[in-house]
Order: structure tokens, then C-alpha cells, then sequence
């Protein structure tokens, strides 16, 4: 009996190295522990053949062979276990560089994203948004901004008329100050931003007969060309960064005296002089000046009462290209890009 | 303008190297685009704003210097000897029309004429005037010296040796200059003679009596035009000069004895000829003189920082403004060259200039009130950003489109009078037609086929309310064409009608305002425009708002595109999404929903909307949700008939429903539906 018991033990330590699988393992089991024709389950009942002192032993030979068989069979049942787990992971790998699957991503137009964030800095400053009519009349864009008929400044601004009621497209933004003046909820302050599309006769690498402004105007009593200034460099150091200087000298607009042309030291070579500045160091980025008592006065006399006392009120006005903005931030060198809508150029913005 | 350093010179003393001259030329309001050359041999390129024409000679541009570096100004040498007999017996001169010739004077030279001195010929090829002879080299040198335009006439040449200065005949022929025979229309000022004209007035002269080789005496007229008369005539005429630039800006009333004056020197000192004795002068119209009251206060109150009384003092005079006595306000004469200085703030400027705008502090000034986006800015912020996120790219087109404007209903153009060119001669009725399209096909030629865009920009059209409200409205364009979004795990598929109503559905749910009514085509402005059963049109928002739709286009403008396949395009009024009523939020649920599905089979022509309209009906109250989530057609289901798997949600605020309730709904809607002769499946 103890040999049989031996031997089964080698048996069984061996089969189970072998047993590959869950199947393997429960064949095992079967045939040692199994009710019928277990081998161990055999021996058990071939004890009651034998004298009391040698099924004591042998009892308990067997008993300890039957741990020892089941807790192999746990203990390689609990290993098969994992080891499939491992396998079905390793089945299931997905190969991690493929592309993801994005939800669908489009892109607003590069001058949609500088307008609204020029529209943030001024609205954080406390201005307020206002839109006026792409079509206009002669009195809101020439003659209320100090250009009568036969002015030569208008032709700085070749205009498109309509064919009726004597209207025209706006050449600028400034339609915007005579409007919101002439609306103003109150009376005399005015502190606001006008962005749109403007519309002139012209077409070519620099120039798109439709582009994009933003005008400012600011009017109150006490309003300074300190405070022009100090607006001016507040709002071009937050959109192109403090590193830059910002520079003022006189220039000529009809409706703004004294007029002032900012430049900005150019953000392409810092200022050392390239092909973008035209070796200046500087860049030409917008046109400003103090209103002109001549729009005031124009604008009392269609109000019919003098609500814009030159006398007692002053103001600041200030008008940028969006596409000038745009061109200088992304390095575009060609105006038209903006309208063509060529999905190859539109795709290269975030948006 | 070019303005030679060597010639600058000649006028005013500085120690300035060139390019710092340039700089601080620049800041004080006189832009220096370019710098030619060297040292003395420099030419600076000057960008000069129109209201300057002061500056736009040589003295006036040194003039500026002087203040700017408070050197002293030299006078220009016009000392002449004159010769012969009295120029007055010679020449006669009538100014017919003074309101169009303030002022002409003219003198009488006897001259050689023959190639110009050397240095004469390099000061003009400086600034890029072509030499010819001495006497009209000197009338160019002159203007560029000190901004009058002159006129040589061959005295021998001019009928009667007699001028009159008077308005053109209609149809009155004159040869100018550069060789054109123009035919006169209009308020077009002349330099008449005895019989014709002999020149356009302060535009350009004629040919008649151009000074040549054989000429022995000149007769040189110097004058004063009326400014708005000039430049409507150079207008009229299409021609745009040199001297009709400067006459039309302004010129100096004073200018022309001295121009004379100033020719005559230089006449002598390159020994070319000398003048005869007297300046005829016809100053018929007096220019009055500006004078304009400054009060220092003012400075300040507009600089936001006060400039030195001292200073203020220096500049003006400087500029050669004659300052009264220091008051409270002060008596300022304005010179006979500044004709652009008009009023107290002009003076402001032109202290501000000189004391340097970069010595005025920058202040910011306080806000007095809390602004912010308006609703609908905000709200077209919010759309962009939505299809953005939904894929769709934003694009901007131009609001000027070709003359047919485009298919669709559309109210009346408005066209251009002044259009660049017919395919850019009407304002654009939508964005969709043909902005959209044309954009689309910018990119199927570049080989992209997947395209999916969206603008956002106005419209505009005669039917609006008109002219106080602008002609002009904002509009929301879709288009999509090609395949849909996909990935590489799954099958591409071609959009479709719901690609685009789905869109449209997103923004309705993501502004919290109803989701629209889609309804079909009505009309017969669609027709060849949508495709007539993947198309439909918005119920309009309020009566009286322009038609918004959605759909497929049609395969017959398809095909007039000349397109390969029919994009999805939308075209929406932005106002159906202005932001909705505030939200009230509703109790969470308490007690489960229970869920059940019916597939009934309709006829295919049936709109999913009438079952669904059915089911709600027939169900009771405590349906919560019915959506469809299928539609099958293939067998077993009948050919010409469609199976709609319907989901139904029920549930009560307040309880657990039980089956038994759940089912007699259920059994009710069954019933209902076969009441209709539709089949259930699976029942």
C-alpha cells in the first residue's frame, strides 16, 4: 500500500507538470479524486482489506496524498486561471498609434478669432460693442467725419455706391462714432468699440475690396491724448505682449486733430530692421487722433441741440485693420488669403 | 516727395546725422519712407499727409527743420536785375473768372534757352525730374523748391501776346502737353488767348505755345487757383498732376511774385536770360487772412499735460505763425502757406508735433460703467463656436456677388453703381448662394471633397425696411458635401439630409429654444433649386421673416455647377436662436422608467411625425418619451413599406408604475395604430 501510494504521488507530481489547461487539470482530477474510478478514491476503499495497525498508517499516508493532490490541482487551477487572463489581455491588444476616433473638429476663420480677442481686451477695459450698417449714407461715413463733398481725403477712400437711394458701402469703421453718438443712452460719455466689414475700390496683394476694422471712440470730460495713448499702449501690449514698444507721431485724418499714427517695433525681427518693416523696426498698425470739434459739431447740428459741447467735452477715436492684426501675428503676407476660403490655409489655425 | 539733403542745406543749418533727421522728422508728423544715399548726397523719400502741401517742397521741408533743431531759417535769394523795356507793354493779361483765379501774375523774361548747368540738371535727376531745357528746368526746380507750379509760354507764340483767364467753352479742343487732344466739358478752368486756349488751368499746359528751342522770350505765369475748381476739373479730366496736386490741396496765395521773383534769380545767376522791368499782378480776389484766438488752457486740457508757454511760443513762430502779446488767450496769424490751420485745435496740433508726442505721459482713463457682450453678440459667438465644434469650418465670403445673384427666393438686389466687376456687382441676398457654393468649389478643385462649412455675415435686400433701419441682415449658411466624418474602423458614408437637419437641431437644443418645424418645399421659387423630397423649409419664426430651409440640391443645378455630387445646404436667420427663457429646473426622478419598443409597419410615404403624433395621442399620461430608434424596409417586410421601431419611456413623478398599467397603454397604442391599417410587428 505504501508503495502504491508512493507511486501514485510520482504519477500525479508528474501529470501535473504536464496538465496544459483547465481541461487537463480537471482529467486529473477525475482520475485521482474521482467518486467512481478515482485512483486515491480506489485506495480508500481497498483500506477496509486491510489489519487495523496498517490501515492506520496507511489511512493516513493516503489522506495526507489526497491534500497534498488537491491542494496541487488549487493551487495549478488558480495558476491556469491567471495565466488566461494574461492571455486573453494579450489578445486584445489594440495598436495604440492608430488615430483616434475625434469627434468632429472644425475651426472658426483666423480674423473671427483676432477680432474676438481685440473685442476681449476693450471689453475688459469697459467697452462696450457696437454694430453699425455695413450700408451706409455719405452723411454718416464722409460728412459728419469733417470730409464735405470735394474733400481730398475721400479719395484716400475710393468707394463703392449702390445704384439706389444714394447710398454706399462704408469705406470705415468710423461710421460707428457718428452712429452710436447720435444714439448714445447716455449722453455725453461714450466709450465703445465698432468692429465690421468696410468695403473700397480696390484689389491686389496689400488690399481686398472688402476687409475688416475695428473702431474705437472714447468721449468724455477730460479725455486726453494721455489718455489715447495710455489706452492704445494697455491694449497693444496685451495683444502682442509688454516685450514690444509702441510708438506715436502726427499724422492727417479728417476727423480726429491732432491725428496720430501708432507704430509698433515689429514683432518679426524686435526691431533690428527686416523685410517685413521695410528696415524701419517698425510697423504700422493703426491710426488714431482726439475727435475732431468739427464731428461734435456736426453731430449737434443733426441732433438739433449741442449735447457734444466741444467747449466741455473731448474724445479719443482709434481704427485698426483685423486682417493688419492677423497678417502681422501669423506671418501672412497676402491679404486675399482671408476671402478665398481655401480649406488648405483655414485648416492651418487652431480657430 | 524726395527732398535732396544738399538742397535742404542751403536753407536752414543741422548737425544731425541723416537717419536721426529721418526719425525726427518722422515724429513730428513728416514721415521719412526711405533714405537714398549718403551724407549730403542723401535724398530723403517723404510720405506727406494731404493736408500738408506746405511740405511738399524743399523750403517747407526745411522750414520744419529749423524748428525742429531751432536753427535759423534762411530767406529765399529773389534779388533780380530787370532789363528792357516794361513787361506790362508786352504781354496783357485778363482774369475773366476770379471765383476759378484768385490771383495770376506773370512776368517777361528774355532768355537763351539751351541745356541747364550741371548742378541745376543733378538736383532734378535727384528727385527724379527728367531735365529738358533751361527755362522749364527752372519752372520744375522752383516748384520743387518752394511748391508754386509755374508756366513758360513762348510769348512769340501766343496770339495777341494776350491772356484771358476764364471757364472752358463746351466742346473747346486744346492740345496739352503730353500730346492728348481733349475736348472740353463742364467747369473746366482755361488759360484762354486771343482765339482757343492756350492751357488747362493749374493742371497742365498746352501745346501751342510750349517754350523751345527758338524761343526768345518766355511770358511765366505764376497763380493762385481755386482749390475745389481745380481738383473737380482734374477729376472731370482724369488727369492728375503735379501742379493740380498742389493747387487742389491749397497752395500759398502769396507764393506766386515770389516763384517769379525766384525764377528770374536763377535765370540770371546760371546766365540764361534776365527779366524785364515790372510784376503784373492780377490779385483779383483777395484771400482773407486767418486768424485764429488760442488759449494755453486749451494745450493742456487736450494733451492731458501742459507744454511750456516758452515752447508753445517758439514752435508756432517757428512755423511762421505770428503770436500776440501772452493772455489768456492769444492772437495767432496764420501764414499765407498754412491753409489747412483753420482753428484753435489745429494749433494744438501743430505744438504737440514739435514738443513730441512721446513727452506727453500715458494715462488710461476710468470706466464709469460695466459693459459686456450684447445678447446677440453673444449669441453669434456662441454659434460659431457650436459648429466649430460640430466640424464645420467657418469661412467669409465676399458680400459682393455676380449680376443673377443667385437661385432661391431672394427680395429685390441692391446692385452696385460702381461695381469692380460684373461677377462682383450685386450685395449678396444669401450666404448660401453663391457664397457657400463658390467656396465649395474653390476647394473641390484642390481635391477636397469632404468639405463641411458654415458664415455667419450680413445679407442685405431692397424689402426691409428702408432707409432707417439698414437694408441689411444677419445670416447663418451651412453646406456639406462629400462624406461624413469618419474613421478607419468603420464604413465612409455620404451626407445626407439628416447630417445637415441635425445641425440644425444641435443648435436649437444647445440655446435652449424649440426645435424648429420642419416642413416641405412650398413654392415655386425652389423649383431646380432643392431637391423637392430631401428639402425642407423652417415654419417661420414670426410671419414675416425671410424663409429659412435645409436640403439637398437640386440635380439640375447640380449639374449647371457642373458639381460631381449635390451638396446639404441651410440657410438660417440667427434670431430663431436668440437665447430662450431661463431655465427652471424640474425635481429629479424618484421612481424608475419603464421602458418598451413597438415596430409598427407603415406605408413608406407615411412621415414618422403621424405615428409618432398617433402613439402620443392614443397613449395617455404617462408616456414621458417616444423617439424613434429604427427604420427597417428590407423582407420581411413588405416592398413599399417601412417598419419603425419606436422606443416608449413611461413614468410618474410620484409612484412605481405597475405592468399592468405600463400594458394598457401599450394595448391602446397597438390598437390605435392598426386602427390606422398600419401592422405591429412582433405582436
Amino acid at each position: 500500500m505504501k508503495d502504491q501510494v508512493r507511486a501514485l504521488r510520482e504519477d500525479f507530481d508528474r501529470e501535473l507538470k504536464a496538465a496544459g489547461d483547465a481541461s487537463a487539470l480537471q482529467a486529473l482530477r477525475d482520475r485521482y479524486l474521482g467518486r467512481k474510478a478515482g485512483a486515491i478514491t480506489a485506495l480508500m476503499k481497498a483500506l477496509g482489506a486491510l489489519g487495523p495497525a496498517e490501515r492506520r498508517v496507511a489511512g493516513q499516508e493516503l489522506n495526507e496524498l489526497k491534500t497534498h493532490v488537491e491542494s496541487g490541482l488549487d493551487a495549478a487551477r488558480d495558476r491556469a486561471a491567471s495565466d488566461s487572463t494574461a492571455q486573453r489581455l494579450a489578445r486584445e491588444r489594440l495598436d495604440i498609434t492608430l488615430p483616434g476616433r475625434r469627434p468632429p473638429h472644425g475651426r472658426r476663420h483666423p480674423l473671427t478669432a483676432a477680432r474676438e480677442d481685440l473685442e476681449d481686451i476693450f471689453l475688459a477695459m469697459g467697452y462696450e460693442i457696437f454694430d453699425g450698417p455695413e450700408v451706409e449714407d455719405d452723411y454718416h461715413c464722409f460728412e459728419a467725419l469733417n470730409m464735405p463733398a470735394d474733400h481730398p481725403a475721400r479719395d484716400m477712400q475710393d468707394t463703392f455706391y449702390l445704384a439706389e437711394g444714394g447710398l454706399l458701402l462704408r469705406t470705415h469703421t468710423s461710421t460707428g462714432q457718428i452712429r452710436y453718438m447720435l444714439s448714445n443712452p447716455h449722453p455725453p460719455d461714450v466709450r465703445i468699440i465698432c468692429p465690421g466689414k468696410v468695403y473700397r475700390r480696390d484689389d491686389d496683394i496689400t488690399h481686398s475690396p472688402m476687409f475688416q476694422q475695428i473702431e474705437g471712440l472714447v468721449v468724455g470730460k477730460g479725455i486726453t491724448l494721455g489718455d489715447l495713448k495710455g489706452t492704445i499702449e494697455a491694449f497693444l501690449h496685451a495683444l502682442f505682449g509688454a516685450q514690444f514698444p509702441v510708438r506715436f507721431r502726427p499724422s492727417y485724418f479728417p476727423y480726429t486733430e491732432p491725428s496720430v499714427e501708432v507704430d509698433l517695433g515689429c514683432v518679426v525681427c524686435g526691431g533690428k530692421g527686416c523685410r517685413v518693416c521695410k528696415q524701419t523696426g517698425w510697423l504700422e498698425i493703426m491710426g488714431s487722433g482726439m475727435v475732431h470739434p468739427a464731428v461734435f459739431e456736426a453731430v449737434n447740428a443733426r441732433l438739433g441741440r449741442v449735447v457734444y459741447d466741444p467747449e466741455e467735452v473731448t474724445g479719443f477715436a482709434f481704427g485698426l485693420g483685423i486682417e493688419r492684426v492677423a497678417m502681422v501675428r501669423h506671418g501672412i503676407d497676402n491679404i486675399r488669403l482671408f476671402y478665398e476660403n481655401d480649406l488648405r490655409f483655414l485648416e492651418q489655425f487652431p480657430g | 516727395m524726395k527732398v535732396p539733403i544738399g538742397w535742404l542745406r542751403e536753407f536752414v543749418d543741422f548737425t544731425a546725422e541723416v537717419p536721426r533727421l529721418a526719425d525726427d522728422l518722422t515724429l513730428a508728423g513728416l514721415a521719412v519712407d526711405g533714405i537714398e544715399g549718403k551724407g549730403d548726397d542723401a535724398v530723403l523719400d517723404l510720405d506727406v499727409t494731404t493736408n500738408r502741401v506746405d511740405c511738399m517742397n524743399v523750403y517747407g521741408v526745411a522750414r520744419e527743420v529749423s524748428v525742429l533743431y531751432g536753427s535759423a531759417l534762411r530767406p529765399l535769394p529773389v534779388d533780380i536785375r530787370e532789363e528792357g523795356p516794361p513787361a506790362s507793354g508786352a504781354w496783357t493779361i485778363d482774369v475773366e473768372a476770379p471765383e476759378l483765379c484768385p490771383r495770376f501774375c506773370g512776368r517777361v523774361l528774355d532768355v537763351r534757352v539751351g541745356p541747364s548747368p550741371a548742378w541745376l540738371r543733378g538736383r532734378l535727376e535727384q528727385v527724379g525730374v527728367r531735365p529738358i531745357d533751361n527755362v522749364v528746368d527752372l519752372t520744375n526746380y522752383v516748384m520743387i523748391e518752394m511748391g508754386q507750379p509755374m508756366h513758360a509760354f513762348d510769348l512769340a507764340r501766343m496770339p495777341e501776346a494776350r491772356i484771358v483767364v476764364r471757364w472752358a467753352r463746351p466742346g473747346e479742343k486744346l492740345l496739352t502737353l503730353d500730346g492728348q487732344e481733349r475736348t472740353l466739358q463742364g467747369r473746366i478752368g482755361v488759360i484762354g488767348a486771343a482765339r482757343g486756349a492756350l492751357g488747362l488751368a493749374g493742371v497742365m499746359g498746352g501745346a501751342s505755345s510750349e517754350v523751345s528751342d527758338s524761343t526768345r522770350t518766355v511770358a511765366l505765369e505764376a497763380a493762385y487757383w481755386d482749390p475745389p475748381s481745380i481738383r473737380r476739373a482734374a477729376k472731370a479730366l482724369g488727369l492728375h498732376t503735379e501742379a493740380s496736386h498742389r493747387f487742389e490741396r491749397g497752395a500759398d496765395p502769396e507764393a506766386p511774385p515770389v516763384a517769379l521773383a525766384r525764377l528770374a534769380h536763377l535765370l540770371a545767376k546760371i546766365g540764361a536770360g534776365t527779366a524785364r522791368p515790372g510784376l503784373i499782378d492780377r490779385y483779383v480776389a483777395p484771400r482773407p487772412r486767418t486768424r485764429v484766438s488760442l488759449r494755453p488752457g486749451r494745450i493742456t486740457s487736450v494733451l492731458g499735460a501742459p507744454v511750456a508757454v516758452s515752447e508753445s511760443r517758439r514752435i508756432l513762430s517757428g512755423l511762421g505763425f505770428a503770436v500776440g502779446e501772452p493772455s489768456e488767450a492769444w492772437t495767432v496769424d496764420v501764414p499765407t502757406w498754412r491753409g489747412d490751420v483753420t482753428r484753435e485745435i489745429d494749433l494744438v496740433e501743430e505744438i504737440a508735433r514739435h514738443h513730441g508726442l512721446g513727452r506727453i505721459p500715458s494715462t488710461i482713463p476710468p470706466s464709469a460703467r460695466v459693459e459686456g457682450l450684447r445678447p446677440t453678440q453673444r449669441r453669434d459667438r456662441k454659434v460659431r463656436e457650436l459648429l466649430a465644434g460640430a466640424g464645420l469650418i467657418e469661412v467669409i465670403t465676399y458680400s459682393f456677388v455676380s449680376v443673377d445673384g443667385g437661385p432661391g427666393p431672394a427680395p429685390p438686389l441692391l446692385r452696385l453703381a460702381n461695381p469692380l466687376s460684373a461677377e462682383q456687382a450685386v450685395l449678396r441676398p444669401s450666404t448660401v448662394f453663391p457664397g457657400l457654393l463658390s467656396a465649395l468649389r474653390t476647394n473641390l478643385r484642390q481635391g477636397r471633397h469632404d468639405v463641411r462649412l458654415f458664415e455667419l455675415g450680413r445679407v442685405f435686400g431692397l424689402d426691409r425696411a428702408f432707409p432707417e433701419a439698414a437694408p441689411e441682415e444677419l445670416r447663418l449658411g451651412l453646406l456639406l458635401a462629400g462624406r461624413a466624418p469618419g474613421h478607419w474602423s468603420a464604413a465612409a458614408r455620404a451626407v445626407d439630409f439628416y447630417d445637415v437637419k441635425g445641425l440644425v437641431e444641435l443648435l436649437a437644443i444647445r440655446f435652449g429654444v424649440p426645435r424648429p418645424d420642419f416642413q416641405p418645399l412650398a413654392g415655386p421659387s425652389w423649383d431646380a433649386v432643392l431637391h423637392p423630397n430631401q428639402s425642407a423649409q423652417l415654419a417661420p419664426l414670426r410671419p414675416g421673416r425671410p424663409t429659412e430651409y435645409v436640403g439637398l440640391l437640386h440635380p439640375d443645378l447640380v449639374a449647371r455647377l457642373e458639381l460631381k455630387e449635390a451638396p446639404l445646404v441651410a440657410e438660417l436667420d440667427p434670431a430663431r436662436f436668440d437665447l430662450g427663457a431661463s431655465i427652471r429646473v424640474r425635481a429629479l426622478d424618484r421612481f424608475p422608467a419603464v421602458e418598451r419598443d413597438v415596430a409598427v409597419v407603415v406605408e413608406a410615404a407615411v412621415p414618422a411625425e403621424d405615428v409618432l403624433a398617433e402613439i402620443r395621442r392614443a397613449a395617455g399620461p404617462l408616456l414621458r418619451e417616444v423617439q424613434v430608434v429604427d427604420k427597417y424596409d428590407r423582407p420581411p417586410v413588405p416592398a413599399g413599406r417601412v417598419s419603425l421601431t419606436v422606443a416608449l419611456a413611461y413614468q410618474d413623478p410620484a409612484r412605481t408604475l405597475t405592468g399592468d398599467e405600463v400594458q394598457s397603454s401599450v394595448d391602446a397604442i397597438v390598437a390605435a395604430l392598426r386602427a390606422r391599417g398600419w401592422d405591429i410587428r412582433g405582436e
